[in-house]
C-alpha cells in the first residue's frame, strides 16, 4: 500500500513529440511526497516547474512514467477532486461574489447550497476575509483575491494543495504576510503542499524539502532538506540554519544554471 | 449638481443646434422642400401625432419581432456550435462575410416571398440583419475564456455542461449585450428601410416615402423623429436590462475602488 501523497516514477514529458522542434520539458523525474510535507520546487525559468505541477494535477499527461496521487492514478485523483490548485493569478469568476467563488468546487460536486455556503464561510474566516462574502472580486486587493483563491482550493478539504507561484504577482510585504498565512493553513489542515516558486527566501521559509531543478531538459538536480523548527515565525528568518539552507539552495541553483548552459 | 454636470452640456448642444438650424433656414430663406425649419417639423409632428404613433407602433412590432427571431437564432446557433468548436470555427468566416453583405438589399426578394403587405417579410429581413452580429458576438464570448479559468474547471473535473453554464455562458453575457445594443438600433433601421421597398400603408417607412413623394417633407421629417425616438428607446431598454443582468461587469463599475 502506497502511503505517499504523491509518487512519480521515471516521469518524462516531451512537448511536440511528433514534430521537428520537440522539447524535452522533464526527464526521468522520481519524486515521492509524504503526508503533510511542504515541498517547494525551484529552478531556472524553463526548467519545467509548472509542468511538473500540472502533471501531478493531471492537467497534462506524461509522455512516459507513472504518477500516483493518494495511491491512485493521477487521472482518477483529479476526477475524485483529491487536490486543490492555486494559480499565479487568482482566477476568480468576476460574475460571482466571493462566497460563490469559494464554494464553486462544492457546487460542481453537487453539494447543497446551505452546506457549501457554510463551508465557504468557514474557509473565508480562515483566510481572514470575513465580511467580504458578498463583494465582487474586483472590489478586493490582489492579496485578498489570492486569499480567496486559497480558500477556494481548500473547499473540498483536499489532502493535497498544488500552488503555482501563487504570490509571484504580489509585492514583497504582502508576499511575506501570505507566507505566514499559508503556513498557518498548512499547520491547521495538515494538508500536503507542492509549491512552485522562484524565490529562494520563500522556499526556505515555507518548506520541509526543496526540490532544485535544472533546465533543458528539466531534471531534479538535488533535494535540500530544510531542518528548521515548526511552527515557523518571524524569528525563523534570523536563524543560523535559515541562512545555511538559503546558501545551500543558492549554490545548487547556480549549479543548475551552469548545467543548463 | 451631478445631474447638471452630466446632462447639461449635451442638452445645451442640442438646443443650440436646433436654434442655429431654425435661424439659418429663416435667414437664408431655404425652401421648405429642401430643409424645413425645426418649428415647421414640430408643427407637423403635433398635427400628425395620431397617424405617427399608429405607423410607428406598426413598424416597432416588425422590428421587435425580427429582433426576437434573429437574436434567439443567433444565440441558439452559437450555443449549439460552442459544444463543437470545429463547427463554429468553420462557420465563423462565413458569418463574418455574411455580416458585411448589405442584407437590406434582399428586401424586394423577401417582399416577393412573403407578400409585400405581410409584416413578416420585414420581420425576416430584420431577423437576418440581427442574426449575424448576435451569433458572432456570442461565439466570441463563449470561446474567449481565460485559459486559467478553463484549467481551474478542469482541475475540478467539471463536465462540459458545467463549463458551458458556469463559465462560458456568463463570460459571453457582456458580449451578448454589446451585440444587443448594435442589434436594437439595426432592427429599427432594417424595418424602416425595408418598408421603403413597399409595404402596408400603416408602415412608418411607407409613410415617409409617400409624404416625400407628395412634397410634404415636413411630415417625412416628423416620421424620422418618431423612428429615432423608437430606436433610442430600444437602446435604452437594452442598457437598463444590462445594468440589472451584469452588475459585476467592468463597464458597470462605479469610480470607487478598494
Amino acid at each position: 500500500m502506497d502511503q505517499n501523497v504523491v509518487s512519480m516514477t521515471n516521469v518524462s514529458k516531451v512537448f511536440g513529440e511528433s514534430s521537428n522542434n520537440k522539447t524535452i520539458a522533464l526527464q526521468n523525474i522520481d519524486l515521492t511526497i509524504a503526508p503533510n510535507e511542504f515541498i517547494s520546487i525551484i529552478g531556472p525559468s524553463g526548467c519545467g516547474k509548472s509542468t511538473l505541477l500540472r502533471l501531478i494535477g493531471d492537467l497534462i499527461t506524461p509522455s512516459s512514467g507513472d504518477i500516483r496521487v493518494n495511491g491512485k492514478q493521477a487521472h482518477q485523483a483529479r476526477l475524485d477532486q483529491d487536490y486543490g490548485m492555486v494559480f499565479q493569478a487568482p482566477v476568480l469568476f468576476e460574475w460571482r461574489r466571493i462566497l460563490q467563488n469559494v464554494s464553486l468546487p462544492l457546487e460542481l460536486r453537487g453539494v447543497k447550497k446551505k452546506d457549501r455556503e457554510t463551508q465557504a464561510r468557514r474557509l473565508l474566516g480562515m483566510v481572514e476575509l470575513n465580511g467580504f462574502e458578498d463583494h465582487y472580486p474586483w472590489q478586493l486587493s490582489g492579496g485578498m483575491q489570492q486569499r480567496a483563491a486559497i480558500a477556494r482550493s481548500l473547499a473540498t478539504q483536499p489532502q493535497l494543495l498544488l500552488m503555482d507561484e501563487p504570490f509571484g504577482a504580489l509585492d514583497e510585504m504582502t508576499r511575506e504576510r501570505m507566507n505566514m498565512e499559508v503556513l498557518k493553513i498548512w499547520e491547521q489542515t495538515q494538508v500536503t503542499v507542492v509549491f512552485v516558486t522562484h524565490s529562494i527566501a520563500e522556499a526556505v521559509f515555507l518548506s520541509t524539502r526543496i526540490v532544485v531543478m535544472s533546465a533543458r531538459p528539466g531534471r531534479i538536480m538535488h533535494i535540500v532538506d530544510v531542518d528548521l523548527p515548526v511552527p515557523r515565525d518571524e524569528q525563523t528568518r534570523e536563524m543560523e540554519t535559515y541562512f545555511r539552507v538559503e546558501t545551500e539552495v543558492r549554490e545548487w541553483l547556480r549549479k543548475a544554471e551552469e548545467y543548463s548552459g | 449638481m451631478n445631474w447638471v454636470k452630466k446632462y447639461g452640456p449635451p442638452l445645451l448642444l442640442f438646443i443650440a443646434t436646433i436654434a442655429l438650424w431654425e435661424l439659418m433656414v429663416r435667414m437664408l430663406d431655404i425652401q421648405k422642400f429642401l430643409l424645413p425649419a425645426p418649428s415647421v417639423i414640430g408643427a407637423a409632428f403635433i398635427e400628425n401625432l395620431d397617424r405617427l404613433t399608429y405607423v410607428g407602433w406598426f413598424t416597432t412590432k416588425e422590428a421587435l419581432g425580427g429582433l426576437a427571431i434573429g437574436s434567439t437564432l443567433g444565440i441558439g446557433v452559437a450555443l449549439a456550435t460552442a459544444r463543437w468548436t470545429i463547427v463554429s470555427e468553420a462557420l465563423m468566416p462565413f458569418a463574418i462575410a455574411a455580416n458585411s453583405v448589405p442584407i437590406i438589399a434582399f428586401a424586394p426578394i423577401f417582399n416577393n416571398w412573403f407578400g409585400i403587405d405581410n409584416p413578416f417579410a420585414k420581420m425576416m429581413i430584420v431577423a437576418v440583419i440581427v442574426f449575424f452580429p448576435m451569433m458572432i458576438n456570442t461565439v466570441r464570448g463563449l470561446t474567449l475564456v481565460d485559459p486559467a479559468a478553463l484549467e481551474l474547471m478542469h482541475s475540478y473535473a467539471a463536465t462540459d455542461y458545467q463549463v458551458l453554464w458556469k463559465l462560458r455562458l456568463p463570460n459571453a453575457l457582456p458580449y451578448i449585450f454589446s451585440a444587443f445594443k448594435v442589434a436594437a438600433t439595426l432592427s429599427m433601421i432594417g424595418a424602416v428601410v425595408s418598408e421603403f421597398f413597399g409595404g402596408s400603408r400603416s408602415a412608418l417607412g411607407v409613410f415617409i416615402t409617400q409624404e416625400a413623394a407628395q412634397f410634404r417633407f415636413q411630415n417625412s421629417w416628423a416620421a424620422i423623429i418618431i423612428a429615432s425616438i423608437i430606436g433610442i428607446g430600444f437602446y435604452m431598454v437594452v442598457i437598463l436590462v444590462e445594468r440589472i443582468a451584469i452588475p459585476w461587469h467592468s463597464s458597470m463599475r462605479g469610480p470607487t475602488h478598494h
